[in-house]
C-alpha cells in the first residue's frame, strides 16, 4: 500500500511533524544542499538530484562530539549531559540510509557499542526519498545497493508529478502517515516503473566480483603510486564519506572538554605514532588505505562492501580523482605476489 | 585537438628527445570532460591524454615540492601558476636551473560547478573559444559568456600571462584589470568592524577541517602544518568557531607576500568557503606598504622573510 502526499501539503505534514518531533530535512546552504532542522522558513532542496553534501552520518556521529567535561572547581570529571529527542530525517537518500546501517556494523555490536550513535539511532526515523534521475557520479547498484533500496528505512518516497508516493516500511513509520489518501493500483503500477526506469538508467561503474581478491593481490603494486601521485592528500574523500568513521579524542585542555573528532587515513599524522614512525608514509599507502578498506577489509569484517555508491568523493575530488576509474584499472591489472 | 595542445606536445616531446626534463607536470583527460586531472609524463609515457582547456581547475606548482632537487621538471605554468614555482624558487623549493617553465597564456579557469548549477552534472561534450564556453548536457548545447563562468579569483586576474617562462605557447594577453581586484578589497574595508567579523564567520565556520585548501596551495608546503603540531597544540582539532577561526585566519596570515591569487584554495574547497577576500587584501598591503608582488621574478625575498641592518624600522629591540 502507498501513500499519496501531494507536493502541496508537504510543508503541512512537516510542520505538524516538527510540533513532536525534531525534523531534519535537505536545505539550501550556499550552493548545496545540507540537513537541517525544518522550520517555517525553510528553503528544501528536494528538487537536487543527488545527495546532501556533507553525508548524513554528522547527524548521528558529529565531526566534533564533547564527551566529557572536567570541572576545575570541584576537581572532577563530568558527564555531558546526552538524551536525544525523537527525530526524523526526512529526504535522505537510500545510499545515505544503506551507509546508516553498514555504520551500525562498526557502532552497535555486542563488543562495541557506542552509546551516543545507539540513542541517536533510536530516536531518528528514516523517511527515504528514492532517486528517480540518478546523476552520472552515482554508482549505487553497482556496489549492491540501489536508487530506491531499503535499508535503514522506515519509509521511502518516490517522486511522481505533483506528488510523493509513499512506501512505508516499519511500524515506526506508519503513524506519521495515517490519514493520507492510499494511491490507486495505477498509480503504484507508475511508481514501479518509474523506480525500475531508474535502476535501468544506471549501467555497472566497474566489476566487484573477485575484486577483493585481486585487490588483495596487487597490495604491493607500484600501481598505487601512480594513482596517488595526483592525490593532494586532503580529507573531502573520507569526511564527505558516508561510511567513514576514524575518529580521535583529544583534549581541548584550554576548554576543558574531551573530544571526539573526525579523524582520515589520508591526514599523515593519522598513522604517525609516537616514536616518530609512520606505517603509512606516504600518499602511496594512505591513497591505497581508502580504496582497500573500502573494497577488501569491510568484506573480511561484514562480507559487504563499505561503499554505498554515493558519489561524493568523485563529484567533490578537488583533483578529479575517480574511485571508478581506479578500481577499474585496478581489476585489469596483473596480479603480484602478496608478501606472507 | 586544439591547436594549443598540439604546440604543447611537440614542446613536451622536444624536453624529453633532447633529455632536458626528466617529468613533465601538465593535465590529462578523465572520463568525464569537466574534470581533467593533474598529470605526471615521463620520456616514453604516451602523450595521447593530455590535455589542456580552461577547465584544468589546480595549480600545477603544488607538485613541485613532492620532487628531490636533483629531478629536473617541466612544468605548464599559467599566470598565477608561474609566479608560484617562482615564489618557490625564491623559497628554495626547487633549483631554478632544474626547472623548465611552458607558459601559456591564461583567459581564467572556468568554475565547472558553475557549469553544473547551471545545466545538470551530465555534460557530455566541452569546448571552448575566446569568448564562449559551450558544454553538451544531455545532447543538448548550452552556451554560456566566459566572463559569466570564470573562478572568482580568475575575473579578478591582474597577470595572466607566465613570468619567467622558458618558453611561451600562444600569444601574450594583455595584463588584468587591477581596479576589480580593488574594488573587491574595498567592498569589505567598507563594511564595519561586526560587519567584517560576521562575514568571517560566516565563511570559516562551515569549515570541516579537510585541509583541501591547504594542500591544493603550492605556498603550503610545511612538513608539519602548525594544526598538526602535538605537542604544543597551537589550536582546538575540533570544529569549534575557535578551531575554525583560528586556522583560516592563520592559514592567511602565512600567505602575507606568498599568495599569488590563483584561487586554487577556493576551488578546492568542498563546502564553498571564500578565502580570496583575505589573501587579496594582505596582497594588496604588499604591494602599497613594500611595492611587493609575490613570484613576479625568482630573486626578490618576499619582505616578511627578508631582512637587512639598513632597515629604518627598529623590528629588533
Amino acid at each position: 500500500m502507498m501513500h499519496i502526499l501531494e507536493k502541496k501539503k508537504l510543508n503541512q505534514i512537516l510542520t505538524g511533524w516538527a510540533e513532536k518531533y525534531e525534523v531534519f530535512a535537505p536545505q539550501k546552504v550556499e550552493n548545496y544542499s545540507q540537513f537541517l532542522p525544518f522550520t517555517d522558513t525553510s528553503e528544501l532542496t528536494l528538487d537536487e538530484p543527488h545527495n546532501t553534501r556533507l553525508p548524513p552520518k554528522a547527524l548521528f556521529f558529529p565531526q566534533s562530539e564533547v564527551m566529557l567535561k572536567y570541572n576545575s572547581r570541584r576537581h572532577k570529571l563530568e558527564e555531558v549531559e546526552f538524551a536525544p529527542k525523537p527525530r526524523i530525517l526526512y529526504g535522505i537518500r537510500p545510499c545515505d540510509a544503506k551507509a546508516v546501517t553498514l555504520l551500525d556494523t562498526v557502532f552497535d555490536t555486542e563488543e562495541n557499542r557506542d552509546p551516543y550513535w545507539k540513542a541517536r539511532r533510536e530516536a531518528t526515523t528514516l523517511i527515504g526519498f528514492g532517486c528517480t534521475n540518478p546523476p552520472q557520479t552515482c554508482f549505487c547498484t553497482t556496489v549492491g545497493s540501489g536508487p530506491f533500496n531499503h535499508d535503514g528505512l522506515d519509509a521511502i518516497q518516490t517522486e511522481l508529478d505533483d506528488a510523493f508516493f509513499i512506501e512505508v516500511l516499519t511500524e515506526k513509520a506508519k503513524k506519521l502517515f495515517e490519514g493520507l489518501p492510499t494511491a490507486t493500483e495505477e498509480q503504484e503500477k507508475q511508481i514501479h516503473t518509474k523506480q525500475d526506469e531508474a535502476y535501468k538508467s544506471m549501467t555497472p561503474a566497474f566489476e566487484t566480483k573477485g575484486l577483493k581478491q585481486k585487490l588483495d593481490l596487487i597490495f604491493e603494486s607500484s600501481y598505487w603510486e601512480s594513482i596517488s601521485e595526483s592525490c593532494l592528500g586532503c580529507g573531502i574523500c573520507t569526511f564527505l564519506c558516508p561510511t567513514c568513521f576514524c575518529f580521535d579524542i583529544v583534549d581541548e585542555v584550554q576548554r576543558k572538554e574531551r573530544i571526539r573528532n573526525w579523524d582520515t587515513c589520508m591526514f599523515r599524522i593519522y598513522s604517525q605514532e609516537a616514536s616518530g614512525h609512520n606505517p603509512r608514509p606516504s600518499r602511496k599507502e594512505r591513497t591505497r588505505q581508502r580504496l582497500m578498506h573500502k573494497y577488501s577489509y569491510w568484506l573480511d569484517h561484514i562480507g559487504e562492501i563499505g561503499c554505498t555508491g554515493c558519489g561524493r568523493c568523485v563529484r567533490y575530488c578537488p583533483v578529479g580523482l575517480d574511485i571508478r576509474a581506479m578500481l577499474r584499472t585496478a581489476s585489469t591489472l596483473e596480479s603480484e605476489v602478496v608478501h606472507a | 585537438m586544439t591547436d594549443l595542445i598540439i604546440k604543447l606536445k611537440t614542446e613536451i616531446k622536444r624536453l624529453f628527445n633532447e633529455n632536458i626534463v626528466d617529468v613533465v607536470i601538465a593535465f590529462k583527460k578523465e572520463d568525464s570532460p569537466l574534470r581533467p586531472q593533474p598529470a605526471f609524463f615521463r620520456p616514453n609515457d604516451s602523450l595521447e591524454d593530455l590535455e589542456y582547456n580552461s577547465l584544468c581547475q589546480n595549480n600545477l606548482a603544488n607538485y613541485l615540492t613532492k620532487y628531490p632537487h636533483e629531478t629536473r621538471i617541466g612544468i605548464v605554468v599559467r599566470g598565477c601558476e608561474s609566479r608560484s614555482v617562482n615564489a618557490l624558487v625564491v623559497e628554495k623549493q626547487h633549483p631554478r636551473e632544474n626547472l623548465y617553465l611552458i607558459g601559456v597564456p591564461c583567459q581564467g579557469i572556468v568554475d565547472f560547478r558553475k557549469l553544473v548549477y547551471q545545466t545538470g552534472e551530465e555534460i557530455s561534450g566541452y569546448s571552448e573559444n575566446q569568448d564562449e564556453i559551450t558544454v553538451i548536457f544531455k545532447g543538448k548545447e548550452y552556451k554560456f559568456d566566459r566572463q559569466s563562468v570564470l573562478h572568482d579569483s580568475c575575473f579578478r586576474c591582474v597577470h595572466p600571462n607566465p613570468v619567467n617562462a622558458d618558453v611561451l605557447i600562444g600569444e601574450p594577453l594583455p595584463e588584468g584589470d587591477s581596479s576589480i581586484v580593488r574594488k573587491s578589497v574595498e567592498s569589505f574595508e567598507a563594511l564595519t568592524k561586526e560587519e567584517r567579523y560576521a562575514w568571517f564567520r560566516h565563511e570559516a565556520e562551515r569549515c570541516i577541517h579537510c585541509y583541501a585548501c591547504r594542500e591544493a596551495c603550492p605556498m603550503c608546503y610545511c612538513t608539519e602544518c602548525f594544526v598538526d603540531h602535538d605537542p604544543p597544540r597551537w589550536t582546538e582539532s575540533s570544529v569549534s568557531p575557535a578551531g575554525t577561526q583560528a586556522w583560516h585566519i592563520i592559514r592567511a596570515f602565512h600567505q602575507a607576500g606568498r599568495c599569488t591569487s590563483c584561487g586554487a584554495c577556493e576551488r578546492a574547497c568542498p563546502m564553498d568557503i571564500k578565502m580570496t577576500y583575505m589573501t587579496d587584501k594582505l596582497n594588496e598591503d604588499m604591494l602599497k606598504l613594500y611595492n611587493f608582488e609575490s613570484g613576479m621574478d625568482d630573486k626578490t625575498q618576499p619582505p616578511f622573510s627578508s631582512f637587512n641592518l639598513d632597515d629604518k624600522n627598529r623590528f629588533v629591540a
